[in-house]
């Protein structure tokens, strides 16, 4: 009976990893996208998904059958084939084919979120241990450890660096990642739909209290930023 | 010089202390070793120390992170537990516990009396040991260990930012063990190079000792780049350089290139051998032989190759130039096809055979269901929009813990219960070492799955507390490491009480057909001092 119990116990065990992978990707990727960067992104990602499973499924299929047809039995001769070269150029070839196909539109997806297009507002973003500092160049608005307020349904440019260590800008629904290094400035830009309040945090290692650098972004309608913009020029 | 002494005429023979010289006890015997097996075997103990420590540094992390806003660990102390954890599973378990196997075997298996600088082999491994304890000091030390990740980006690495000596410590660990690999590298190469036994032609040798060569290769091209990044960072901390202090005109980025020229090359150097130690396993076990052996070779010299081109894609978010982004993304897409090939190559290995479910095969079956998650975690990784996404959250935990540990530690879990009769001359405790595998194969899923997750949905790495959202999974994962705990507890008595009180083996307790017999199978378990009391010749 050591043979049943073997297969159950694979069956089990595959079958639990393979249900735990789709339905926890599925649910992972219910955070919602609001800018269209973030909407690009999730694209890719499933047709990422999709060609990779299919790969995926095969070689644990095939792992699973042979674990359960061919486990040794008395009387059954194992096969004598140890080379098919056929078989070897078709699976070179077509996972080949299949990464040529997915850097497409992958490329694509990087070239649109590289590209900084024409922007309505710049934000300077300054990194600091451990928090972050906001500025609104040609407005003189300039302040720390609050978070920044930017209008929905506008491009809005961000210019990031850092006063001490590297650090990482993230806002997961944003789809936005970008390094502020000492030294160096880094551009990246995202348009958020809808009003809200998003969170994030630092994202690279940055010393003590790298789990403490969250970022807050309120994101308002055009008409209410024009209001807080004055109120902030007035306190500044 | 008597026939069968020599490996071919003019080949060096290894310089092998005098037999007069006979050390006083088993301890000096042990200390003063030139014999690759019994460094081998102090390579592994030593691994396993490390290991260990590297585990319980886990398991104290995973307390920590088993609620949100819990004070377990200080954030100091998180930080110092966090880069060492990484830095001992990756330098002083992982690359030396293969170095250990690969030291242990490759002369056995090709045939070779011991390896060709026996004394550089000892002075390897000597090396290795003080470093580990070197940078564990550091605990000790005012400011603590070394708190940058394994890492370790400047400006955070820089006397302004870590002004503690640990940080020191760490890079003169760091040191010690690059300069351990170096020579180990040479070692190898020259071995495998000069001292086969006649007939043993290179597309003779066993995949094993093909992926000890090439990775080998690997570790000479790439560790010197390592060294000279550390020695470039200590002079910045000491002397008031500026390589990578942007104020007096250098760049952090830098660090960054240098760095990750070695270390990604260094996942290949964790993962190789364990590739090698499955096509080792898988066909005996199957009762085949190895599938497309030139195709095997082929892929893994791929792998050597390409896994040098695609260092940026560690950088997809620094800011670095849109075309080395393609490029690096491109390559990282490649890389997963040679490694495909291996895994194709090792499902027909298995496909048609009568398969026996000994503890190594299972480990070797493992190896192929999780590695290939961590492949295909790798695949989505090389896209850079996908990358952005979740660079430098527990998606990237996630996906490197499939791959070293769904694939290294599997690979070497295979190798130690594999050779564990030959090096000890006993057989472990069969069914423990079941129970081992499942603990451990459950245990791995419920710990890292978890994270892709929370990944996903961007919770970074390295941070001592998380956000409330996050706290399912979390929870998840420490349940599961506490699982994989107690399988390496029970790992560890198995083999402790194995080693007293185990079945003899015999010389070949595997029973492995006529063509799957490679010759460390054909001499006693343990092999006799020179291995061989004649040097085969294979036909």
């Amino acid at each position: 009976m050591k043979t049943l119990r073997h297969r159950l116990a694979w069956v089990l065990g595959i079958l639990l990893a393979l249900g735990t992978v789709l339905a926890g990707t599925a649910h992972a990727w219910l955070t919602n996208p609001v800018t269209p960067v973030a909407h690009e992104v999730r694209e890719l990602f499933w047709l990422a998904f999709g060609v990779t499973m299919f790969f995926f499924v095969l070689a644990e299929m095939i792992l699973l059958i042979a674990i359960i047809k061919f486990r040794a039995r008395p009387g059954v001769a194992p096969a004598t084939f140890h080379d098919n070269v056929k078989l070897e150029i078709v699976w070179t070839a077509i996972p080949t084919l299949a990464m040529v196909f997915l850097s497409g539109p992958s490329f694509q997806t990087l070239q649109y979120l590289e590209t900084v297009p024409k922007s309505d507002l710049t934000v300077e973003i300054i990194g600091h241990q451990w928090f972050w500092e906001y500025r609104y160049p040609g407005h003189g608005v300039v302040f720390a450890n609050e978070p920044l307020v930017i209008p929905s349904g506008k491009i809005v440019a961000a210019d990031l660096t850092s006063i001490d260590v590297v650090h990482s800008w993230f806002v997961p629904e944003f789809g936005v990642k970008m390094d502020a290094n000492p030294g160096r400035v880094n551009h990246t830009w995202f348009e958020v739909e809808r009003p809200g309040t998003y969170g994030g945090q630092c994202a690279e290692l940055c010393g003590v209290l790298h789990g403490d650098m969250l970022i807050t972004v309120n994101v308002v309608s055009p008409e209410e930023f024009e209001r807080w913009l004055a109120e902030k020029k007035k306190g500044a | 010089m008597e026939a069968g002494t020599l490996t071919r005429p003019g080949a060096p023979t290894p310089a092998h202390a005098p037999a007069a010289a006979k050390p006083k006890s088993v301890l000096l015997d042990w200390l003063l070793t030139t014999d690759h097996k019994k460094i081998g075997v102090m390579y592994v103990w030593m691994s396993f120390f490390f290991f260990a420590l590297g585990g319980i540094f886990a398991l104290l992390m995973r307390t920590q992170l088993a609620a949100p806003g819990l004070h377990v660990l200080r954030p100091d102390v998180y930080n110092q537990i966090m880069s060492l954890h990484g830095t001992f599973m990756i330098f002083f378990w992982t690359i030396p516990v293969l170095a250990g196997l690969g030291n242990y075997v490759v002369p056995l298996q090709i045939g070779a009396r011991d390896m060709a600088f026996p004394r550089v082999n000892a002075f390897s491994f000597w090396l290795l040991l003080p470093a580990g304890f070197l940078m564990l000091a550091g605990m000790w030390m005012q400011g603590g260990a070394a708190a940058g990740g394994w890492t370790s980006y400047p400006p955070l690495s820089d006397r302004q930012y870590s002004p503690g000596p640990g940080m020191d410590l760490w890079i003169l660990g760091l040191h010690l063990a690059g300069m351990s690999s170096i020579l180990g590298a040479i070692n190898f190469v020259v071995t495998v190079h000069n001292l086969r036994a006649p007939g043993m032609s290179f597309l003779k040798m066993p995949l094993f000792t093909w992926n000890v060569v090439i990775t080998q290769y690997i570790i000479l091209f790439g560790t010197p780049v390592l060294a000279g990044a550390l020695t470039m960072l200590l002079t910045d901390r000491m002397f008031g350089t500026a390589f990578f202090h942007p104020a007096a005109g250098g760049d952090p980025v830098l660090w960054q290139h240098l760095f990750w020229f070695y270390s990604h090359p260094a996942v290949y150097i964790m993962v190789l051998p364990a590739m090698g130690v499955i096509s080792q396993v898988l066909p005996p076990f199957a009762s085949k032989r190895p599938f497309g052996y030139k195709g095997m070779v082929l892929a893994t010299l791929g792998i050597g190759v390409i896994g040098f081109l695609v260092w940026g894609h560690h950088m997809f978010a620094s800011g670095i130039d849109p075309t080395l982004r393609r490029f690096f993304s491109f390559m990282s897409m490649v890389i997963a096809v040679p490694t495909g090939i291996k895994i194709w190559s090792w499902l027909a290995t298995v496909w048609g055979g009568s398969i026996r479910f000994r503890t190594p095969m299972l480990y070797g079956l493992g190896f192929i269901s999780l590695f290939t998650i961590g492949g295909i975690t790798g695949v989505w990784l090389a896209l850079v929009p996908f990358d952005v996404q979740v660079h430098d959250t527990y998606f990237v935990v996630a996906h490197l813990h499939y791959v070293l540990f769904g694939g290294s530690l599997m690979g070497i879990f295979a190798g130690v219960y594999y050779w564990f009769p030959k090096m000890s001359g006993r057989m472990y405790h069969e069914v423990w070492g079941k129970v081992h595998f499942w603990l451990t194969f459950i245990g791995m899923n419920l710990t890292f799955m978890p994270m892709h997750l929370v990944g996903m949905r961007g919770m970074p790495r390295r941070i001592y507390t998380y956000q409330a959202q996050y706290t399912l999974e979390n929870q998840i994962a420490t349940v599961g490491a506490f699982v994989l705990g107690v399988g390496m507890l029970i790992f560890m008595i198995n083999m402790l009480a194995s080693l007293r009180w185990g079945k003899k083996a015999s010389d070949d307790p595997w029973d492995h057909a006529e063509f799957n017999k490679t010759l460390e199978w054909t001499v006693s378990s343990p092999p006799p001092n020179e291995n061989f009391h004649k040097i085969p010749v294979i036909r």
